[in-house]
């Protein structure tokens, strides 16, 4: 692919930024994994087992790959939307709430298309849902360029009220699954559901149509970013804002423009979860993603197509953390500590150069003169 | 006390900064080091001031080898710098900065400010520096805290002086006033390294003259003996030619009019007092003045991103006082920014990206929603060229172009188009003799076609060699005008006059 | 991967390596846990309880796989059905569509699900429900005849028929003593007719469970009946700090005496739910060629459901209340007293 914005040729620092630090990073948090399991009184053997589980739940068969891929989606869809904002400069980490808003907004679409064909009713609960995660996360972005509000603060706030409406509405009758006192949504219709693509195989294997989704986001998110006058702006406000203000680019509206785009990716990641994998909307349902997405972009390195392999290498996590504690007995909580730990590594990339000195360039080149 | 530098080179990687420098500095003597910027002069000075250690050769003092492992040590033997940048704490008194890091303390870890009070009051009379050691640093003008910079260095027992581009922030007359405390200095035994890349304070100022280009010493000698010409050509390789070409003064209509102009900054200070001045096709019109004086506004409220209080802008009989940056950009007004780095480029942009950060929005670039990245990096790569911007292609980043390159850049980006109007914001601050030349050269090709050209400059030089017109501002107001192809008008009256003689 | 922000409390050490003998001949029973952690000194806690015993006294093998969110459940139970498990015992009543998903969908694979009960029954689950109301009546006319201020507080996880249904013995036992005594004891928090009141719309928050003591005790309850699993030790913790002069704790589930050992002296008693007995039953059920699908009801008479010892307050329950407790007791099993009218 021609890339204006990051040189034709895939340079040597690229290569270095983008696959050998976060490969050392995975590397050096599973070392460290493993010491926290020998520090906590787990025999060598079952360390060794864990990490197989690893693999297997992650890779090692049909079903592992679906799951994988199941938990990745979300996770992407969301990352990708945080990756725009971080590459305009905003922290959003309002994902979480923008997810909450646009699955529930997704259910309820979806439940009131029921009557209507797949292709009207699946695009129509999609669209809901990121629309909806648009207009949430524009609040935060009209906030900031209208008054100055700190994106990070709203978005925040922002994400503690979607929890309290969703409790809310999931028990307003219009929502409610009918003879339930719990807060507890009606479930999706068939038509608007998105269809499970390995059932052919396999009645348990819950991969569906979000992957073709998400996949079309990558490629639309690119675009976007490297390609198109908006993600020219984004970019540009991301890198010094003062300098887009002076070249004539309007400061708010790429700010409210930024987070409605982020906002209708995590949107969309919420519909992924209501239309795909849950059916319904529960309370919670949410389920951290738009955190761990924040995780994702960082370690994707804003980049779409980072963000995918991130999506994934966190969602191959999800599965094998969950085979880990089914073969090995080991504590989920374990693989929190490796997925923080890869984002502390890659946070840190003059530390895993330090601890894997080979691989890279020496440093210091080309600078210090005045 | 006697240095000398001996066989000294400075690899980073495989960049050479300094190769094989040879460099004695006597007490008693000013020696002015010459070169462009990234000739390698701070790298070497960062050498001998501690915080770079050589990679080959050694340092001597009094003819004894010495190893500095850091600032620490170069101070206390007696090699103390002055930076561009000062490096004062505004809040605290003079006195209080004058000792920070190494305060005298009296019983109990008393902190014995009456004694350090007394010391800078006496260095400040023995050197005539004349600084009160209870002002507090913010309400000094920046000559006086330039003098603050150097009692620090000379309360640290300094006895050899490195002055960084010591008059980049001063006005003439301060720039008098330094002079005359580099000559005390001297006549007190000090040695004074005084690092420049203008020629005509290096003749003024200058014992002896090093030049050095591309890392190493090419030239060096007395500076009676020395012509401008001799020594540019020693600095940049080349024969430089010093003249603007110009066209005779031929202007046309008044394509830029400010009338009552009014501008508050953001923190509700006055920045711009009910300013008028008119702009003609074809002339050129500099604005000279001591940074701080509503220069920064008056640019800024010009390309449309700050909203006059008062006042109101007519471009070529059109009201423009309320139109965005973008409207004027699209009428013909370019913009050069005052500070490359942080209003003019997008450090980790391309070359081809930053060429058409103002005008990637309509044709030929913008093709739907998307860009064509094809057609930008043609004419980005062509403009380049005719721009003589300096880069491996247009995909490299623009940070990592020399500032002479990215200023180019910049002025390519603003030049290139159909332009009707010029605003130039120190458009050659802290370049090297060639692009300045070359920048100049163009600005003037701007004003020959039938452009309007408003150049703000704080070197006066500068809006000499360039301006048809020049105003002085002070105070938010324009307090003079000279025009010189009527008069000729000298560097006193103005600088007289940029110090608010004029008012 | 919702752990990723809360890992701190694995670092404390929850690391549970479990001894892997041979799998391929061991009888393997593998658990779903529900939200709030299988250490929640409630609930999940019980329930997996069920499975250690039984893996100590019938020599099976335990595995577990925790919920860290509600999205989990479906491929939680997913992952066990790759596991070579002889039955799958899936705790918590909102693990029920999953459930009863994955029951259709792996005919031959026995399931055994806590707290939930299906009508019609699928052929290869057995729920397993309690008659919480029976020891909830219990729990509530005590409560009453402890009080001082004649007012209670109660609040719930989630608005559900397994945390209402202990809501529901509670207020009606209250109602008994207002009847039997003539008094006027008022219970806050669970309104019976309406189907509202106080929920806390989690099962892991504990802060949400001090504020919501808090908010009763400033009501003037004197007694709180948090039904909300480890949410509940957020109560505790108020109740430890106001004395238990003020403020006494009914706790839920388990005997949360010995399960909160630090804060043990703020239970007046508990209302147990002996998910403990019934996991163990089923299992060794199943390990016998017995499994069946239907529904497993634990009772006051069968101990599926009782009220806990006072332990350190016992001394400030009179006698006499006591022995009505007892007699009560009787009644219900008896059924000359009903507790759903």
């Amino acid at each position: 692919m021609k890339d204006a914005t990051q040189g034709r040729v895939f340079g040597r620092t690229q290569l270095e930024d983008l696959v050998i630090v976060p490969l050392f990073a995975l590397v050096a948090a599973l070392f460290l994994g493993a010491l926290v399991m020998a520090a906590t009184g787990v025999a060598p053997g079952t360390i060794a087992q864990s990490y197989a589980a690893l693999l297997k739940g992650s890779v090692g068969s049909i079903d592992a790959v679906s799951e994988t891929l199941t938990a990745a989606l979300p996770l992407v869809l969301a990352g990708l939307g945080l990756a725009l904002g971080f590459r305009a400069g905003l922290f959003n980490i309002g994902a979480e709430g923008q997810i909450v808003m646009g699955g529930l907004a997704a259910v309820v679409a979806g439940v009131a298309l029921a009557d209507f064909p797949a292709f009207i009713a699946l695009p129509g609960a999609l669209l809901a849902g990121a629309v909806t995660g648009a207009f949430y996360a524009g609040i935060a972005g009209w906030l900031r360029a209208a008054t100055g509000a700190h994106e990070v603060i709203s978005t925040i706030m922002l994400n503690l009220i979607s929890f309290r409406l969703l409790d809310y509405l999931l028990r307003t009758p219009l929502i409610q699954k009918e003879g339930r006192a719990d807060p507890i949504s009606k479930s999706v219709p068939d038509v608007a559901e998105l269809p499970k693509l390995l059932t052919f195989l396999d009645a348990n294997l819950r991969l569906h149509a979000g992957l073709f989704l998400t996949l079309v986001m990558v490629a639309a998110a690119y675009w976007l970013l490297f390609r198109s006058k908006l993600g020219f702006e984004f970019r540009a406000s991301g890198e010094n804002a003062i300098a887009a203000r002076f070249a004539g680019m309007n400061a708010g509206l790429t700010i409210v423009m930024a987070m409605a785009v982020a906002g209708a990716l995590a949107g969309l990641a919420g519909a992924n979860q209501t239309l795909g994998v849950l059916g319904r909307a529960t309370p919670g349902f949410s389920a951290e993603i738009g955190f761990d997405a924040i995780a994702v972009a960082l370690l994707g390195r804003s980049h779409p197509v980072g963000v995918l392999f991130a999506g994934i290498l966190f969602g191959a996590l999800e599965a094998g953390g969950r085979q880990m504690q089914v073969d090995a007995g080991v504590s989920i909580d374990l693989i929190g500590i490796i997925q923080s730990l890869i984002i502390v590594f890659i946070a840190a990339p003059l530390l895993v150069k330090a601890i894997f000195p080979w691989g890279f360039r020496k440093a210091g080149t080309g600078k210090g003169r005045s | 006390m006697q240095v000398e530098l001996r066989n000294i080179t400075k690899r980073f990687g495989p960049v050479v900064a300094n190769k094989d420098v040879n460099l004695t500095i006597e007490p008693g003597e000013v020696l002015g080091l010459l070169g462009e910027n990234g000739a390698g002069k701070s790298t070497l000075m960062n050498v001998l001031c501690g915080l770079y250690e050589p990679t080959e050769g050694e340092i001597l003092i009094d003819g004894r080898p010495v190893a500095f492992k850091g600032p620490g040590d170069a101070i206390r033997a007696g090699i103390g710098m002055v930076h561009q940048h000062f490096m004062l704490v505004p809040v605290f008194t003079v006195a209080e900065n004058v000792i920070l890091g190494i305060e005298p303390v009296g019983r109990f870890d008393h902190l014995d400010l009456k004694a350090a009070r007394a010391e800078v009051k006496k260095l400040s009379t023995e050197y005539g520096l004349t600084v009160d050691p209870d002002a507090t640093i913010e309400t000094l003008p920046v000559g006086v805290q330039q003098r603050v910079e150097i009692i620090k260095v000379l309360f640290r027992e300094a006895d050899v002086l490195i002055l960084d581009e010591p008059t980049a922030v001063l006005t003439p007359q301060e720039v008098d006033e330094f002079i005359q405390i580099v000559r005390s200095l001297c006549d007190a035994g000090k040695a004074i390294v005084f690092i420049t890349h203008k020629l005509n304070e290096i003749l003024e100022i200058s014992d002896r003259i090093a030049v050095i280009r591309r890392g190493e010493i090419v030239g060096s000698g007395d500076p009676k003996k020395l012509t401008r010409p001799e020594l540019a050509e020693m600095m940049v390789g080349h024969p430089v030619d010093f003249d603007v070409a110009r066209a005779p003064f031929a202007p046309k209509e008044v394509i830029l009019d400010i009338q009552g102009l009014t501008l508050v900054r953001d923190d509700g200070a006055v920045a711009v007092d009910d300013l008028s001045l008119q702009v003609h096709s074809g002339e050129v019109v500099g604005i000279a003045g001591v940074q701080g004086n509503g220069q920064s506004a008056l640019i800024e409220a010009l390309a449309g991103l700050r909203r006059p209080v008062a006042g109101k802008v007519t471009f070529d009989g059109t009201d423009i006082t309320d139109a965005s940056a973008r409207e004027r950009h699209r009428m013909g007004i370019a913009h050069i920014p005052e500070d490359r780095q942080r209003a003019g480029l997008i450090g980790n942009f391309t070359v081809a990206e930053n060429m058409v950060l103002d005008s990637y929005y309509g044709p030929p670039f913008a093709k739907g929603a998307g860009i064509n990245w094809g057609r930008v990096e043609e004419e980005a790569a062509a403009v380049a060229e005719q721009y003589d911007v300096r880069t491996p292609s247009v995909h490299a980043a623009a940070a990592h172009l020399s500032g002479g390159n990215q200023q180019k850049l910049v002025v390519a980006r603003e030049l290139s188009r159909d332009t009707r109007l010029v605003i130039a914001g120190q458009p050659t601050r802290g370049l090297d003799v060639g692009s300045i030349a070359f920048i100049h050269e163009r600005l003037m090709a701007a004003r020959d076609e039938g452009d309007g050209v408003l150049i703000v400059s704080s070197e006066l030089d500068e809006i000499m060699a360039l301006s048809d017109r020049i105003l002085v501002m002070f105070k938010g107001r324009i307090v003079a005008e000279y025009a010189p192809h009527e008069a000729p008008v000298d560097k006193g009256t103005i600088g007289l006059a940029m110090a608010g003689a004029a008012t | 991967m919702r752990v990723f922000f809360r890992t701190a409390s694995m670092v404390g050490g929850a690391l549970i390596a479990m001894a892997l003998a041979n799998p391929a001949l061991a009888f393997t029973a593998c658990q779903v846990t529900d939200t709030g952690g299988i250490d929640d000194n409630s609930f999940n806690q019980t329930a997996w309880k069920g499975v250690l015993d039984a893996e100590q006294n019938l020599g099976v093998e335990g595995r577990f796989l925790e919920s860290q969110a509600e999205t989990d459940y479906d491929a939680n139970i997913n992952s066990l059905i790759d596991g070579d498990c002889d039955i799958i015992i899936t705790v918590g009543f909102l693990l029920g569509d999953a459930t009863e998903k994955a029951a259709k969908a792996n005919p031959d694979q026995p399931f055994s699900i806590v707290d939930f009960a299906y009508d019609p029954p699928i052929e290869n689950v057995l729920g397993q429900v309690y008659a919480t109301d029976q020891a909830a009546f219990l729990g509530g006319y005590l409560a009453a005849g402890m009080s001082k201020t004649k007012i209670l507080g109660t609040f719930g996880g989630i608005n559900i028929p397994p945390v209402t249904i202990f809501m529901d013995g509670f207020v009606r036992g209250v109602d008994h003593w207002n009847a039997v005594k003539d008094d006027n004891v008022t219970v806050l928090g669970w309104n019976v007719d309406t189907r509202e009141g106080l929920f806390t719309n989690n099962f892991d928050n504990l802060d949400d469970g001090r504020a919501y003591a808090q908010n009763l005790y400033d009501e003037g309850a004197d007694i709180v009946l948090p039904v909300a699993g480890p949410v509940g030790l957020g109560s505790a913790t108020l109740a430890d700090e106001l004395g238990v002069d003020k403020l006494k704790i009914i706790g839920v589930d388990a005997d949360l005496y010995y399960t909160d050992t630090e804060r043990q002296h703020v239970y007046l008693t508990s209302i147990t739910k002996r998910m403990d007995a019934t996991v163990a039953a089923v299992i060794e059920t199943t390990m016998n060629g017995h499994f069946e699908g239907g529904v497993l009801v634990g009772t006051l008479e069968n101990g599926g459901v009782s009220l806990a010892p006072f332990h350190d307050m016992d001394d400030m329950v009179p006698d006499a209340l006591k022995a009505e407790v007892e007699a009560l007791r009787a009644s219900i099993i008896d059924g000359s007293i009903s507790v759903s009218d």
